[in-house]
Formats: C-alpha cells, sequence, structure tokens
C-alpha cells in the first residue's frame, strides 16, 4: 500500500469514528430519553457540549500528569480506531491483530487512572479504583470471548475474521456460529461501556461522577471525546466478531448503531449493581456462556 | 464641533474574519449547552424534578443536570439561604469554572421572602455574589423556570450573560458583605484577586477596605495530613 494512501486512512478513520461517535451518544441520549417518556436532546447536542467544555474560560488543570492522562485516555482510543477495519479502509489492521486492540483498550482506563490520581480528590480516587475494579471483571469474559473466535477463524487477524464471515453470508457470521460467545460478548461489552447497571464507577449520586468529579473545561471535553469513542470501539468491535463487519458503509452503521441500541434499551430500566456483586456477576454468567462456547469450537 | 476633524470616528478592527464567526459559534455552544449544579437549599427544588423530567424536560434545550461545581455552568440555587448555607454557596460559587451564571429561584432569595423577619437568613443573594437571573415566586412553576432559562440562553448567545466578571470587578463589595455576616476571618481557598489579575478584570473595585482585611487575617492554605483511619488520635480532654 502506498504511504500516503496509508496515512490518509489513519487520518480519516479516527475522524469518522468521532463523527459516528458522536451519534452514537445522541442516540444513547436519545434511548434514554424515549424510555423516559422525554424528547430527548437535539440533533447537534454533543457537538456543542464538546465546543462548548472547550471554549470555557477558566481551565483548571492540576499538574502534568493529569493532562497527559486524558491525553493518553484519548489516544489510546484513536489508536484503536486504526486497527477496527471499517468498509474500504483497513489502516493497520492486518498488521495488529486483536491482541494488539485490546490491549490499545486498556490505556484509556490506565490514562484516566493516572490523570484522576493528581486530582486527589477521594471521590475521583474511589471512582478510579472501581473503574479498574469493573476492569478486571469484564476483561476476563472478554478475553474468553475474543480467544474462542480467534481459535474458530484460525487468525487473530481482524479483517481475515470478516473476510471469513462475509464469504458464506449470514450462516456463516460468528452470531451464528458461536451463539453461546456471542451472548457473553454481548454481557462484557455492555459491562465495558459502563452503563446503568454496570454503571458502578460513575455513580453520579454515590461518588459525584467518580473519575470525572474534578474535571472541568476542556478536560472534561476531553473526555466527552473519549466517550463518543469509546462507543464506536466497542461495537464496531462487537460487529466484526460475530456480525461479520460491513460489506456497505450502511450495512455497517445499521449494525453498529443496532448492536449498540441493546445495552443502551437495557441500561435505563435498572439501577446500579454493587461492586462486588458486578465482579460476581461477570466472572460467573459471562464467563460460564464463554468457556461452554469455548468448548463447542474446540 | 466646528470642524470635521473633530468628530471622533471609530477604527473598525482589523482581524481574522474567520474571529467573529468563531466568537459566534462559541456562543451559541454556550447557549445552547448548559450544565447545572443545582444548589437546593428550599423549598423550590421541588419544582426542578417535573422541570427535568418527562413532563418539561429541560434536556430538550440542552440543560442537564451536573453533580460537581467544577462541571457546571450554572448555579442554580432554590430557595433561602441561611448564613450556614451562605458560606458554601460561596464556596461552590467560587469552585465553579467561568464564564459561569448563578440563578436565584423563588422570592426567597429576592428578599429573603417569608423569612425577611429571620436573623439567620441571608435576604439578598446579589449582595453576595453577582446574579444573572431571579425567577421569582413562591415557588415558581416548572414554566417559569424554563422561561427563565430561555431568557439566559438569549441573554447569553446575545454575550450579555457576563455577570461573573462583576465578581472579579467589584470583589471588595461583595467581600465586604460576606464579612459583614461571618466576620474578620472570613476567607475561602480561592485567591480571587489573583484570578482577576488572571482574567485580566482587576478593576477599582476589586481591592479595597475589605481586600485588606481579609489580607491581614488571612491564612495560608496547607494540606491536610495524609492519615490511615487507624492512627487518627482521639481527642484528648
Amino acid at each position: 500500500m502506498a504511504p500516503l494512501e496509508l496515512l490518509l486512512e489513519l487520518t480519516l478513520m479516527p475522524l469518522v469514528a468521532f463523527l459516528v461517535g458522536m451519534m452514537m451518544v445522541l442516540m444513547m441520549r436519545r434511548i434514554a430519553a424515549r424510555i423516559q417518556r422525554r424528547v430527548g436532546p437535539p440533533l447537534f447536542q454533543p457537538l456543542y457540549d464538546i465546543v462548548k467544555l472547550h471554549s470555557k474560560q477558566t481551565q483548571v488543570s492540576h499538574g502534568l500528569i493529569h493532562d497527559i492522562g486524558i491525553v493518553m485516555a484519548m489516544g489510546g482510543y484513536i489508536a484503536a480506531e486504526t486497527l477496527l477495519p471499517v468498509p474500504g479502509m483497513n489502516g493497520i489492521a492486518e498488521k495488529g491483530g486483536i491482541i494488539t486492540l485490546l490491549y490499545l483498550m486498556m490505556i484509556p482506563s490506565l490514562g484516566l487512572a493516572l490523570g484522576v490520581g493528581q486530582c486527589a480528590n477521594p471521590n475521583g480516587s474511589i471512582g478510579i479504583a472501581r473503574a479498574l475494579t469493573a476492569m478486571l471483571a469484564y476483561d476476563i469474559p472478554l478475553v474468553i470471548v475474543i480467544f474462542g473466535v480467534a481459535y474458530a477463524a484460525g487468525t487473530t487477524n481482524l479483517v481475515d475474521i470478516i473476510a471469513q464471515q462475509q464469504a458464506g453470508g449470514f450462516a456463516t457470521w460468528g452470531a451464528v456460529q458461536m451463539p453461546l460467545l456471542a451472548v457473553a460478548g454481548l454481557i462484557a461489552m455492555h459491562a465495558s461501556l459502563g452503563k446503568q447497571p454496570f454503571e458502578i464507577y460513575i455513580a453520579p449520586a454515590e461518588i459525584a461522577t467518580g473519575p470525572m468529579v474534578e474535571m472541568s473545561g476542556k478536560h472534561l471535553g476531553g473526555l466527552f471525546v473519549m466517550q463518543c469513542f469509546q462507543l464506536y470501539t466497542i461495537s464496531v468491535l462487537y460487529v466484526s466478531l460475530f456480525l461479520g463487519g460491513g460489506s456497505t458503509w450502511f450495512d455497517f452503521l445499521l449494525k453498529s448503531f443496532l448492536v449498540l441500541a441493546i445495552p443502551a434499551s437495557i441500561a435505563y430500566l435498572f439501577p446500579r449493581y454493587r461492586t462486588e456483586d458486578l465482579l460476581r456477576l461477570m466472572w460467573k454468567w459471562p464467563v460460564m456462556l464463554g468457556l461452554i462456547g469455548v468448548a463447542f469450537v474446540l | 464641533m466646528s470642524s470635521i476633524n473633530q468628530i471622533p470616528v471609530i477604527e473598525a478592527k482589523k482581524g481574522n474574519p474567520l474571529a467573529r464567526v468563531f466568537d459566534e459559534l462559541v456562543r451559541f455552544c454556550r447557549s445552547r449547552s448548559l450544565f447545572i449544579l443545582h444548589y437546593c437549599t428550599g423549598c423550590g427544588a421541588i419544582e426542578l424534578p417535573p422541570a427535568m423530567t418527562s413532563r418539561f424536560d429541560m434536556e430538550r434545550l440542552g440543560i442537564q443536570p451536573m453533580v460537581s461545581p467544577r462541571q457546571a455552568d450554572i448555579l442554580l440555587i432554590t430557595g433561602y439561604v441561611s448564613i450556614k448555607t451562605l458560606k458554601r454557596v460561596i464556596l461552590t460559587y467560587e469552585q465553579m469554572g467561568s464564564p459561569k451564571y448563578v440563578i436565584g429561584i423563588c422570592s426567597c432569595t429576592v428578599n429573603g421572602g417569608m423569612y425577611w423577619q429571620s436573623y439567620a437568613t441571608a435576604k439578598k443573594l446579589d449582595e453576595y455574589m453577582p446574579v444573572d437571573l431571579y425567577i421569582a415566586g413562591c415557588m415558581p412553576r416548572p414554566e417559569a423556570v424554563i422561561a427563565g432559562l430561555q431568557q439566559l440562553m438569549d441573554s447569553i448567545h446575545a454575550g450579555k450573560a457576563n455577570s461573573w466578571e462583576d465578581y472579579y470587578r467589584n470583589y471588595d463589595y461583595y467581600l465586604g458583605n460576606q464579612q459583614k455576616l461571618f466576620g474578620d476571618n472570613w476567607q475561602t481557598p480561592t485567591d480571587v484577586i489573583a484570578e482577576a489579575k488572571h482574567y485580566n478584570l482587576l478593576s477599582k473595585g476589586t481591592l479595597g477596605v475589605h481586600t485588606r482585611l481579609l489580607e491581614q487575617h488571612q491564612q495560608p492554605l496547607e494540606a491536610l495530613e495524609m492519615r490511615l483511619g487507624h492512627n487518627l488520635k482521639e481527642p484528648t480532654e
């Protein structure tokens, strides 16, 4: 591939991810509003929020690590976008593979932990401790699921996995071939979104939004941008693993929005678990389903 | 003005034409995305849940509640402020990031309302911090709250909601009123004068008698000693 073309793809993929991610944020807020019988925010609300937060006059920084933490939180996801193939653009997905992608998806939580650590706010520290515990909880089923899919496909290359699923149409989709892994993956995905039943580290009424408590201005804006990338990364990863990726953009976007609508519709119906309940739940059901699914694959 | 040369001419500022577009965008986004911190002290708080939930839905206008002062744009004070509460309100206000707006809801924030005879109540909120908007009523209906917020949105879009600058410009006045209530030892962790210098808002009213009094009594802030729970000493009699 020509280096110029690769450079263009590496620029375009995060940009597309950001735009689609903003629409996903809007969709989540609209679904929440519909469930609560409200109208919901206008079309460009995520953009307004991000522009406003970056244009605040007071920009409180608690030090260098605070700034770097936010950059790591965003950068981890931006790097992850270049490893996620979209229709027409593969970026460096063929060279990276899923294992690199998994590592990159952990960077934001660690960056956030660094940044919040310097804020020295007890709510933030509790929040980040809970966020890392939650990561421990959902990463184990996620790794089992990804191992199962990669073993079945015989490769960790995401482009190949998508091509194999698209080869035989609907019947070769991961969700049809490995339904147990798909269900376990859906639960792990929901937990990694940090939405309601698993929202232990945001918990506005309890620890005042946890990691975000001391963030203001562009730091909070950075986290809003991170959320756009987070929704995009997780739903596109799921689509690539189980729903055959996308052959066209319409197909691709429809699938990724639909996948995200499932946790979004569940999220606003339930209250929050406690930390130990989340751990128990995540290590019991998705892990059990995942292990049975892997046994079928083996 | 006998000759034409004496007529003052305001020269048009030469600048980046895109800057105006950008300013307009920023003002628009500021007006359409407001995070509220509601400081619910009195009965007016009961009118906020209907304004936020399905009946009136403030999220339509881009207004959503936030939980920490660092994240918020609007400080919504709903009801009477007692002298003890006012200290917390001022601490909260000073931690918020500018541009920040204060809305006083209910007549108690306007003139003390039904507590006007009380010894323990701060009567007028705007003596202690600049208030952008009052929504009077005992209590105002959610429609009135939303109408007030829309008025604030319009004035933010027009670039007129600048009362947060007033706190820096007339800090001496506000500090004086605060000292009258809380005593001469009153100090907050925020260095307002340094912030006024930072925003280039230092003016005649910033420094005065009361800020000099503050400097006399001010004690430097020290970080709390880090301790684990078991090492806490019992207070000795």
